[in-house]
């Protein structure tokens, strides 16, 4: 409980210093909106491929969602150790002193760690939501429920990011959860007229 | 060896921690009683502050030391008072 408690006081600490929780908004809203929408161009790949065995799209899916994982940890992970290794050397050259072994470096490096965990689970957690009816699936013969429960869901999850957004910038959380729907409206009706196109 | 009292520091330190961390951190050090901090120069990046400290044994070692933990780098001891009680500076002819 203590450690948990000191744990938490770090936290904040690290937060003010290093403004850990309003970077790692960002790249969660981002990031999941990305992992929605990139999953739900598979969805509809598959969709209009006519794919009806839910181990293809599952294993198509989940190695989506890993690559967007993976793609995250390391592109946040590299992105923020840059930025912050510049600004913390700026600050050492400005103040004469080493600040790798100072709260200033500490908070630094634990914003990049969670930075990074936060940038490659958002994208994960926000395609396996989507793929969750594949998952219950199994081998039933007829797939188009799992396919439009699917896509209901990735709807349900963008407005859900739409509202957190909108609840962030204190504005209109439905006006914002529309714009993220619509979105997701658009990547579905273009992939569709694609593939009946193709 | 004699207790320091009193500690005036002249330093150089990042916007962030603010003042108001850095002066309840001195303050919970052992020996040391009150801090007061002033900011008379700000920077892009840093500002310059004088830290006031006062108690009854103050260690300048866990001082520095926390100071720079903090971000800061101490540019001079502007005063000290050590001994048994604080004594301010005798005026003199020179000021």
């Amino acid at each position: 409980m203590r450690s948990l408690l000191e744990a938490v006081s770090y936290f904040r600490e690290y937060d003010k210093l290093a403004n850990i929780s309003e970077i790692a908004r960002r790249y969660f809203a981002m990031n999941a909106f990305d992992g929605v929408l990139t999953i739900i161009g598979v969805l509809m790949g598959n969709f209009v491929a006519g794919v009806s065995d839910a181990r293809i799209v599952l294993s198509t899916g989940l190695a989506t969602c890993v690559a967007m994982g993976v793609s995250g940890l390391w592109g946040a992970y590299l992105t923020e150790s840059a930025e912050r290794k510049r600004d913390l050397d700026e600050l050492s050259k400005v103040t004469l002193t080493d600040m790798t072994n100072t709260r200033i470096g500490r908070a630094s490096r634990a914003a990049i760690v969670i930075v990074a965990v936060v940038d490659g689970l958002s994208p994960l957690i926000a395609a396996l939501i989507v793929l969750l009816p594949f998952f219950v699936a199994g081998s039933t013969d007829d797939l188009s429920w799992a396919y439009y429960t699917a896509l209901g869901l990735a709807l349900v999850t963008l407005f859900g990011l739409g509202l957190f957004l909108g609840h962030i910038s204190k504005g209109r959380m439905i006006i914002y959860g529309l714009k993220t729907v619509l979105a997701g409206v658009v990547s579905i009706a273009i992939s569709f007229f694609l593939g009946v196109e193709g | 060896m004699a207790k320091i009292r009193r500690l005036v520091l002249d330093t150089l330190k990042a916007h962030e921690p603010n003042i108001i961390d850095l002066a309840n951190v001195l303050s919970e050090l052992v020996g040391v009683s009150s801090v007061n901090i002033s900011i008379y120069e700000l920077d892009r990046m840093v500002e310059n502050a004088k830290i006031t400290i006062e108690g009854d044994a103050i260690s300048f070692e866990q001082v520095s030391h926390t100071i720079e933990d903090m971000g800061g780098t101490i540019h001079s001891i502007d005063e000290v008072v050590a001994g048994k009680e604080i004594i301010d500076d005798a005026v003199t002819l020179q000021g």
